[in-house]
């Protein structure tokens, strides 16, 4: 059994979270709320924390020197930052791909389709059909079908992105995030990558952070703005339907924001 | 909404938390294995590398492992295990190297003295008592026959390291390809080839001079390539500066390029002399060890302080290796200085401002 | 109006060419330099080929390189021997260093702290820089008493294997003890060439490992070693290099054994190394016995001529991961 349609609706929910590097507060008072079946994507100018905030929903935050976090980010009801619990197990729930494509560039395509099963030990769900399937999944399969066994850095930045997504999707996570994934690519691997996404919201929640207004507006139902003024800690202006966000928001920044008076 | 900065909370990194549980683990995992190894070694009577192989890895793994599987599941056990591994194999090495050092600096003091310093060792013989000579001969032995052999491997690898970067030529691929062949070059026959050019046919005896020819070879390539990396580190602006002044290549060098690398170069020759002044075999091929000082490069027998310790080892009492390892410790010393300085030198520094010169 | 085609412009050839005559000096005599490597390489491979000449067309270069004797009495000289037994120190000496290396490089990269990570760096560099003619002297001074117990206790244990038997009664003097002492001289440069690859590998690759739930075993073993690969082999090549051309230090601990071969007795007080042989027996060595070394010389520079090649090779080969 392969893409699993989820029976319950799980919750993805950051609530009150703060961050600090070092001494310095850079993310203030987030709550925010991810169910399933649905695409959020997270904007604002550059620096404001959209990064750093989802690298908080993963516990990738952790890995950087000097972090701090309050605050609490609950997967099905459950804080992912409790004592007991182990922070691989969260990931093989919430996959990331990252701005650049990162495959392993010893792996073959295949190989690097199920590097994530091998690496969390899951080596008994190693199929060639869940191979196909993720594959098909991330609209790559024609182009890599007869090419499985190459090594992947022989496809293009745009193929090499859907790869990471058809990597991450071998794991069956319930949540995936996404760091700007278009943002080094040629238009065309975007537009692909675009209607991968509004492929997988069937069956997952997915979070992204884009600084293309365009493409919010193309592939997500819900949209939060971030915000952060000189010197103080990033926030969330406003979070709500897209459509909204767009052409009725509340929040004067919002406003000016969306319609490009200040990047 | 208040969006002033707020101070970062002491619990600021949940995943830092250990539970009690889990640290009382982790220590007692630890101490377990070094415990019973203890016992079986002092207590038992069981000889030490056989505790350390068949007692203390094997309960390591295991103690380590459980803890590891109690805390995080299946997934915890590979993780302890390369934990243990990586400190095991890495301390293993680490006694081993740490017994050298430890082994020249407690036989070395012993033999240390101002005398044993500054004397020779004309009317010593091997069994006499360290109170008597010293390696004052093979200290200025070293300092000559290096010293001779840097002065002419210095203009020739900062010539080549210059003819590398700042010509055009096309034979400068060929010439590298020919410094790393030479880097290769074992210096075992670098002095044969300086003894069988000179003293089997005859042409000279043993002297100080042809071991300075032997250390050349194995100087040349790290001299040459240190240079020429230091030289491409100055970047093309500042060359380009002073052509488009109309100074000649000549001077564009010597008074923009040269004095930017400088310390880069300086590192080269420190690098390089620091290599050879441990060498021993070219040397006991191309210089005769004698007793007594001997300042002429050119004739009569020299001794080195590599061949010094080769010598006092070679005959076997308890004094000479006693003297051996003074001497190794003086020729450590040495080295020591000579990569400490490299290193000063090629420190990161803070921007200088430089006086113009008029 | 007529049409001509007009022919494309000549192209001139820019020439960067020294014009005043001090920069004719300062390109000459950089270039001489330049080629006095050139000079001094071709100068020692015909100075050693032509003296070496005599012992190749007398003996036969097979003969030379894997028969057996060196003997001044009867004018036969071969360094199979020596030339086996420069392979099999070296080779347990790699095969001792690269673990330990590999561990020390991990060590240092991934699980230190900053500040820990500066003080070993330095150490390591620092024991990367000791002469090894003192290794040579701790090897015989200090380590060989510990080494030949290790020995005994080895063939007493497992002297059943072939690799381990001992019929000579002493430990002393053998290839296992070289093969340790070698050991610990090649660890400094092989771990600071893995750390150094260690250091180069992309972050992402790691994040990506981590974000899809490796731990740090499976991360290393998957994705990190695979990656610096190349890298650690280069290295490991750089420590055969030196290994090989080692002199004193084998002279010191290790007991040479012209007639017969020690093919893998390596607790057997006997074995081989060539330089070690040209080293002992250069003093008194008759005029056809210089020859032979010379051939000997020869022999090994081309080895380790053909090693480093295949070390800058292997890490120069495009490796368009890594971040230089």
């Amino acid at each position: 059994m392969m893409s699993k349609s989820k029976d319950q609706t799980f919750h993805l929910e950051a609530k009150d979270i703060n961050v600090w590097f070092g001494e310095r507060h850079v993310l203030k008072d987030v709550n925010l709320q991810f169910p399933s079946n649905q695409v959020t994507a997270l904007i604002g100018p550059s620096g404001c924390g959209k990064s750093t905030f989802i690298r908080t929903l993963n516990r990738m935050h952790e890995l950087i020197p000097t972090a701090g976090l309050a605050g609490s980010v609950l997967l099905d009801g459950e804080d992912i930052y409790d004592n007991a619990v182990d922070p691989s197990q969260v990931r093989l729930k919430v996959g990331m791909v990252f701005q650049k494509p990162n495959p392993f560039p010893t792996m073959s395509i295949k190989e690097n389709v199920i590097s994530g099963l091998r690496l969390s030990g899951r080596k008994s769900e190693i199929s060639d059909e869940l191979v196909e399937d993720c594959l098909k999944r991330a609209s790559i399969w024609n182009e890599a079908k007869d090419r499985l066994d190459e090594p992947a850095l022989s496809l293009s930045g745009g193929q090499q992105q859907r790869l990471c997504i058809a990597r991450s999707l071998a794991m069956n996570p319930d949540v995936i995030l996404m760091d700007e994934p278009c943002s080094a690519l040629d238009p065309g691997s975007t537009r692909r990558i675009e209607e991968t996404i509004l492929e997988l919201k069937a069956t997952m929640s997915i979070v992204i952070v884009t600084h293309n207004m365009q493409q919010a507006q193309r592939v997500a139902d819900k949209t939060a703005f971030f915000l952060a003024d000189d010197n103080q800690p990033g926030y969330v202006v406003e979070f709500g339907d897209t459509q909204q966000i767009f052409n009725q928001p509340v929040d004067a920044r919002t406003n000016d924001y969306v319609n490009g008076h200040f990047g | 909404m208040n969006l002033e900065p707020a101070a970062r909370p002491e619990t600021a990194e949940p995943w830092a938390r250990t539970t009690a549980r889990a640290r009382v683990l982790q220590i007692a995992g630890s101490i377990l294995p070094i415990a019973i190894s203890l016992f079986a070694w002092l207590i038992a009577g069981v000889n030490p590398i056989v505790v350390v192989l068949l007692v203390l890895l094997p309960t390591l793994l295991i103690s380590i492992g459980t803890v590891g599987f109690i805390l995080k599941g299946k997934r915890g056990i590979p993780d302890a295990a390369l934990i243990v591994m990586t400190f095991f194999l890495g301390a293993f090495v680490m006694v081993l190297l740490v017994s050298v050092v430890w082994s020249l600096l407690e036989a070395g003091f012993r033999a240390l003295s101002p005398q044993f310093i500054y004397q020779n060792n004309t009317y010593v013989t091997p069994t006499d008592g360290l109170e008597f000579g010293g390696v004052g001969h093979a200290i200025i032995g070293t300092l000559l026959v290096v010293g001779l052999s840097t002065l002419i491997t210095v203009p020739l690898g900062l010539a080549t390291g210059v003819y590398l970067t700042e010509t055009r030529s096309n034979g400068r691929g060929f010439v590298r390809v020919i410094l790393q062949a030479m880097a290769g070059l074992p210096s075992v026959v670098a002095g044969l080839f300086i003894y069988s050019v000179f003293i089997v046919t005859g042409i000279s005896q043993y002297a100080g001079w042809l071991g300075a020819l032997a250390l050349v070879p194995l100087m040349l390539p790290t001299i040459s390539r240190v240079t020429e990396e230091s030289l491409k580190l100055v970047p093309q602006e500042l060359r380009n500066g002073a052509l488009g002044l109309g100074a000649s290549s000549w001077k564009a060098f010597f008074q923009v390029t040269m004095p930017a690398a400088k310390s880069g170069i300086v590192t080269a020759i420190l690098l390089g002399v620091a290599r050879v002044v441990g060498e021993t075999a070219p040397l006991l091929l191309t210089v005769f060890p004698i007793a007594g000082t001997n300042l002429n490069l050119l004739s009569g027998g020299m001794a080195t302080l590599p061949t010094y310790i080769y010598r006092f080892v070679a005959l076997g009492f308890d004094t000479s290796v006693a003297r051996a390892w003074g001497a190794a410790l003086v020729l450590m010393i040495l080295v020591g200085i000579l990569f400490g300085l490299a290193r000063y030198i090629s420190r990161p520094k803070s921007l200088k401002k430089k006086k113009v010169k008029r | 109006m007529a049409e001509t085609s007009s022919p494309a412009p000549v192209r001139r050839a820019l020439r960067v060419k020294p014009a005043t005559r001090e920069d004719k000096i300062f390109f000459g005599v950089s270039t001489a330099a330049g080629y006095s490597s050139l000079v001094l390489i071709i100068l020692i491979l015909i100075f050693l080929g032509i003296q070496a000449w005599p012992t190749f067309a007398q003996q036969g270069i097979l003969e030379f390189v894997f028969g057996t004797g060196w003997s001044n009495a009867e004018e036969q000289y071969s360094i199979g021997p020596m030339l086996w037994g420069s392979l099999l120190v070296a080779t347990i000496g790699v095969i001792l260093a690269v673990p330990m290396a590999i561990s020390i490089a991990y060590f240092i990269e991934f699980m230190a702290t900053p500040r820990i990570r500066r003080i070993a760096t330095l150490f390591i560099d620092l024991l990367a820089a000791i002469p090894s003619i003192i290794l040579g002297l701790w090897g015989l001074e200090v380590f060989s008493y510990v080494g030949a117990e290790w020995g005994q206790m080895l063939n007493a244990s497992l002297g059943f294997i072939p690799v381990f038997s001992n019929v000579a009664e002493s430990f002393l003097r053998t290839p296992f003890i070289a093969g340790v002492v070698i050991a610990v001289m090649i660890v400094p440069i092989i771990s600071s060439v893995t750390r150094e690859i260690f250091s180069q590998v992309d972050d992402d690759l790691i994040k990506a490992s981590i974000a899809l739930g490796g731990n740090s075993e499976s991360t290393f073993r998957r994705v990190i070693l695979p990656v610096s690969a190349s890298g650690i082999t280069g290295g490991v090549l750089l420590g055969l290099g030196r290994a090989l051309g080692e002199t004193v230090a084998i002279f010191f601990v290790l007991n040479l054994v012209f007639d017969s071969y020690n093919w893998f007795n390596i607790l057997e007080p006997g074995g081989g190394a060539i330089a070690s042989l040209i080293l002992g027996q250069f003093g008194e060595a008759t005029a056809s016995e210089v020859s032979a070394l010379l051939a000997a010389g020869v022999i090994l520079f081309l080895m380790t001529l053909v090693i480093n090649s295949i070390a800058a090779f292997i890490v120069s080969r495009a490796q368009p991961w890594n971040n230089r």
